[in-house]
């Protein structure tokens, strides 16, 4: 239950841990944004009216997707990698795998909002 | 370059407590928030193959399933199928959710008052949250029978 930090911010931002690191970084910040999104989608559910201006803005919702799309597809990596703990030696192998789907699953769907928007 | 040992613990071995439980659970959850997504979305590809809707529609189909609609008024399974759905799928992402921010909290909360500080303010946000989310789903007629 003690756990002793003795990184400080700037060492965190140093270290280089390339490929999986910036997976476990963006899969909790992506967490996050999606944790904020359901509280304040309760909230609109709730009749606080004021939300949906904002989710009827198309940079929110590219922003969403970001956060669903790549949550949703490292999350699949990451329970792939546990329930199958053999796989993890291929780790930086599968990373690429992920970001080529979800390269190409967000470009399409980041491209079907915007010519949306932008009356295409 | 160093070689690194890799964290290859079969489940026997890593003990039966709560954390491990959870660990299970947000893995599990995973899972199952995936077989809604897939379940909701084929759903949706029916009623589109039907209406002709669009990608928007059909993912909005998918999620917030429109049981008002003239297409299933007279199937009434469908609205008790549409809110189970919702419900289900609501329950699950947020019992996800606050277990991961509970996770993130933990990294960063090293006293046992502040953990358990923080887990007790994420039960009450998460029994809150779902009691308002679940009052919505059964009694709107957004996603209801009219």
């Amino acid at each position: 239950m003690s756990l002793k930090r003795n990184v400080n911010l700037f060492s965190a931002l140093r270290y280089k841990g390339y490929g999986p690191m910036l997976a476990y970084l963006l899969h909790r910040i992506a967490g996050i944004g999606l944790f904020i999104f359901l509280t304040t989608y309760i909230l609109a559910l709730a009749g606080v009216g004021f939300i949906y201006t904002l989710y009827a803005n198309w940079l929110f919702q590219v922003l969403v997707l970001f956060c669903v799309l790549f949550h949703a597809i490292n999350g699949l990596r990451i329970t792939i990698l546990d329930l199958w703990p053999n796989l993890i030696h291929y780790q930086r192998q599968v990373i690429r795998v992920e970001w080529f789907v979800f390269v190409a699953v967000y470009g399409f769907a980041v491209f079907v909002i915007t010519r949306t928007a932008l009356g295409g | 370059m160093a070689t690194t040992k890799s964290r290859n613990l079969p489940l026997s071995k890593r003990g039966f407590n709560f954390e491990t439980i959870m660990w299970f659970f947000t893995r599990l959850s995973a899972l199952g928030i995936y077989a809604f997504v897939i379940v909701g979305v084929l759903g949706a590809l029916i009623v589109s193959a039907q209406t002709g809707i669009n990608l928007a529609n059909l993912l909005r189909w998918a999620f917030l399933p429109n049981t008002t609609s003239g297409l299933f008024r007279d199937q009434p399974w469908i609205w008790a199928l549409g809110k189970l759905m919702v419900t289900g799928f609501i329950l699950l992402v947020s019992a996800h959710g606050v277990h991961g921010i509970l996770e993130i909290l933990d990294d960063y909360f090293s006293s046992p008052f502040m953990r358990r500080a923080s887990r007790n303010a994420i039960i009450v946000f998460f029994l809150v949250a779902n009691a308002i989310a679940i009052y919505v789903i059964w009694t709107s007629t957004f996603i209801g029978r009219r």
